[in-house]
């Protein structure tokens, strides 16, 4: 324990909070897209596995853990649409449907992965994206190598941050958009059209989630496994309501629970004596904390969760 | 004069009921034209078809005498229809400047150009006299400026004729003249407007022409200069309107209700009850006249239960109350006619049949095995028994209550609290927001149900009301009761005295 506090432990944890925090972001700012729509989402988990699987599959077969995200994303879609043919042309419960994907993404990756690769006691092993530092920012003292050393994956979700809030802050499309999260029946009056909306709210929602799921087997771990989700798509839930439905907020959330997920993997190193699981349970006692405390206030986009119909009186 | 707009045999339909029924109806440039009607006549799904909101089910539409189809709200605003709805279309969590230019796409690019949105925004607002803070959240701004807001959302757009859904609902009376300035420039800029109403002052003021509607259907258009106010709600309402004086009581019998120096609350004058005593005998209207937020709200809540005081006595038909709970009231049979009958009335949600039997599930007539088995049948044949009683207009009793309008709501709630014979009915605003057919239909009950024997507690902030069905009249002032006067000859101007808080002379 007396390692604790020297600056190689320090930078370790910075390094792995960006990098733990960097699928969280990229699924809670899918949440935050979809619930700026009206459309709560709780089935991220199930849309991050099905990422990761496809992912992983189409990374292990070309080669090339681009091709593997760009795969993800796509999957995801794929999901997140059964999602959004449910809710917003059928009305039905957003809960339900949310829950459907959990039970039925990981499934069904499960399945794919077995009747591909078999039953066997080794995994299969893909290829890992390679980092890449950023000229100039590299060579900054301290943080340069720490921050501007990592896979592209992880510029683009930080980089989706202010790009985030440009577009709800600043651009006309972005403010018709968080009209339909907040009362669409006005949005409908000044002839914004809610359905596509909402389609394009699950269309982004299934992208960013499926790229966060396909992160975890093309950057983080070069392999699959069932359940290697993990609850990321709950926790990121949470820090969109942490984060108080803003993307800066959102960040902050991640950061945080990347934060107490690096320092459970490292405590767990460093304490071996120590049960693991009490460490591991870290991150979700935080998020517990985070949302008893930040949950209590009532925000967040007004009609979310509510489904749209328009010749309802 | 030039026509901009005509609609030809409208016909809307929602399952079996017509909402509209083969309307006629246009408007020339430069006029008011009124919709007049009752609730649920079918102004409302009028003008949602011609914004495109709702499709009709047959009907033409024609702009400057071209046939349009308007198929969604977009369309309607690029032909220049502009809607202020009766429930404003802001958005609460954005600003003023932000709910106007939403969805505007008349300017290319991809980032909102702020500097000339603003001011093509405040040339608009100074040309009509519509004062408005741009910066402000919507939910920081009065009702009377988010109207302002509606109405210039509309004019940014280019609208050439103005829908406003009774715009004068939720607005205090200088807000009122406001209004009616503004429709004056609006008019004089040569601009059209079709003008939803129900109260009768205000439409002769405002209006060029007149056409009503009744159950659906037109009955005629009238142009201002040749028709009146008697007129008018003859036509509205379908039937000769008798200057309504119900004969008022003396009843010195047997005492329903006692309270005795009873406190609430005292020290909040407005949301307390500081040292009242009254008392209602069976087969009387007992009256509590006064300006609303004087401890109305508090009175009732004490006399069916939902609050217990916190000194002084209540008895109840002779029994003095231990224990303020309301299934207890509900027991000892008093009846509620809540403040606000979407809040606590009625569970939107659920069926008008299941609202009318929601207080008596536990009774024989409707449940088996101690209330733990329904039976659905009797429910359902008493509540179509109620729909005819009551004259509840639905579609059948399994429509959802939120989907009524605001007088059949009304008398859902009458058919649920009236039935059964109550021994005290407790009456808050029982006519608020309703329209004069339906206020008729409740006052009328309640006359009924005092004629049966039972005491009615009526508590309004429509003074008229209060001295037309009163047949005693007590004035509460800061939770305090200022006085008693008789409601056979009701001495006015004590009572509006008493009710500014003066104590003056009791009689």
């Amino acid at each position: 324990m007396e390692s604790l506090f020297t600056w190689n432990f320090a930078s370790e944890i910075v390094l792995s909070t960006f990098r733990m925090a960097t699928p969280l972001l990229l699924v809670a700012l899918a949440e935050l897209y979809s619930e700026r729509a009206g459309l709560v989402n709780i089935g991220l988990d199930g849309i991050m596995s099905f990422g990761a699987l496809a992912g992983f599959m189409v990374s292990y077969l070309t080669g090339n853990p681009f091709l593997g995200i760009l795969a993800g994303a796509l999957g995801g879609i794929l999901v997140n649409m059964v999602y959004a043919f449910c809710t917003v042309s059928l009305c039905a419960e957003q809960t339900v449907y949310g829950m459907a994907l959990n039970i039925f993404a990981p499934a069904i990756s499960a399945f794919i992965y077995r009747v591909y690769f078999g039953v066997s006691s080794t995994l299969a092993q893909a290829t890992l994206m390679k980092t890449i530092a950023i000229p100039v920012l590299k060579d900054i003292p301290l943080v340069g190598p720490l921050l501007f050393n990592q896979t592209p994956m992880v510029y683009f979700a930080y980089l989706m941050v202010p790009m985030t809030a440009l577009f709800f802050n600043r651009t006309k499309a972005g403010l018709s958009y968080k009209a339909v999260g907040e009362y669409p029946k006005a949005a409908e009056t000044l002839g914004i059209n809610v359905v596509r909306q909402k389609y394009i709210a699950c269309i982004i929602c299934g992208m960013l989630a499926g790229i966060g799921g396909a992160y975890l087997t093309t950057c983080y771990v070069n392999t699959y496994s069932d359940g290697i989700v993990a609850g990321r798509g709950f926790i990121a839930l949470s820090a969109v309501i942490f984060g108080h439905w803003t993307g800066s907020g959102v960040l902050m959330a991640c950061l945080l629970f990347g934060f107490c997920d690096a320092l459970q993997l490292k405590l767990q190193i460093i304490s071996k004596d120590t049960p693991y699981q009490l460490f591991q349970m870290i991150p979700y006692v935080c998020t517990l904390v985070a949302l008893a405390i930040m949950g209590a206030k009532k925000a967040g986009p007004k009609a979310k969760g509510k489904p749209y119909l328009r010749e309802e009186r | 004069m030039e026509e901009i707009l005509r609609m030809e045999h409208i016909t809307k339909r929602f399952g079996d009921v017509y909402a509209n029924r083969n309307i006629n109806f246009d408007v020339q440039r430069g006029e008011v034209h009124t919709l007049l009607g009752e609730n649920g006549a079918g102004k409302s799904t009028l003008m949602n078809v011609l914004i495109g909101l709702y499709q009709p089910t047959e009907g033409n539409i024609y702009l400057h005498g071209k046939p349009v189809k308007i198929e969604s709200p977009a369309q309607a605003v690029k032909l220049g229809i502009g809607m202020v709805h009766q429930h404003f279309m802001l958005v609460e969590a954005m600003t003023v400047f932000q709910n106007i230019i939403l969805g505007d796409k008349r300017e290319k690019g991809v980032f909102i150009n702020t500097d000339k949105a603003r001011k093509d925004i405040l040339a608009i607002s100074e040309k009509y006299g519509l004062d408005i803070q741009l910066d402000a959240l919507i939910t920081d701004i009065s009702v009377g400026e988010q109207q302002r807001v509606e109405i210039l959302k509309a004019l940014y757009r280019d609208a050439e004729l103005l829908i406003l859904d009774e715009p004068t609902a939720a607005l205090t009376d200088i807000e009122v003249e406001g209004l009616f300035e503004v429709i004056d420039r609006l008019k004089s800029e040569g601009k059209s407007i079709i003008f939803i109403s129900h109260k009768m002052r205000e439409v002769l003021h405002v209006s060029d022409r007149i056409t009503i509607l009744r159950a659906g259907e037109t009955v005629c258009t009238l142009p201002i200069q040749e028709t009146n106010g008697p007129e008018l709600a003859n036509l509205m309402i379908g039937r000769e309107l008798v200057p309504s004086q119900y004969e008022k009581v003396e009843a010195g019998g047997e005492k329903v209700l006692v309270l005795q120096h009873v406190d609430y609350n005292k020290t909040r004058k407005h949301n307390g009850l500081n040292d009242v005593s009254l008392t209602i005998a069976k087969g009387e209207i007992l009256g509590i006249a006064g300006v609303d937020g004087n401890g109305q709200s508090q009175l009732a809540e004490l006399v069916t239960g939902v609050v217990t005081p916190d000194s002084g006595d209540v008895d109840l038909k002779g029994s003095k109350v231990f224990s303020f709970d309301p299934l207890a009231f509900i027991k000892q049979s008093v009846a509620h006619i809540p403040e606000d009958r979407n809040l606590q009335g009625l569970v939107g949600n659920m069926s008008v049949c299941d609202n009318i039997v929601l207080k008596r599930t536990n009774s024989k007539e409707f449940s088996s095995a101690g209330g733990w088995r329904l039976n659905k049948r009797a429910m359902k044949s008493y509540a179509d028994a109620m729909k005819e009683k009551y004259d509840i207009r639905c579609a059948s009793i399994e429509q959802e209550t939120r989907n009524l309008s605001g007088g059949n709501q009304q008398k859902v709630i009458l058919a649920r609290e009236l039935e059964g014979d109550p021994d005290l009915i407790v009456a808050v605003h029982p006519t608020r927001g309703l329209d004069i057919g339906a206020t008729r239909f409740v006052h009328d009950s309640l006359i009924e149900s005092r004629e049966k024997g039972c005491g009615v507690l009526l508590i309004s902030a429509d003074f008229d009301e209060v001295l037309e069905m009163s047949d005693r009249i007590l004035v509460m002032f800061e939770g305090e009761i200022m006085g008693e006067y008789s409601g056979k000859t009701p001495p006015i101007e004590q009572i509006s005295l008493a009710m500014a808080g003066n104590k003056g002379v009791e009689e």
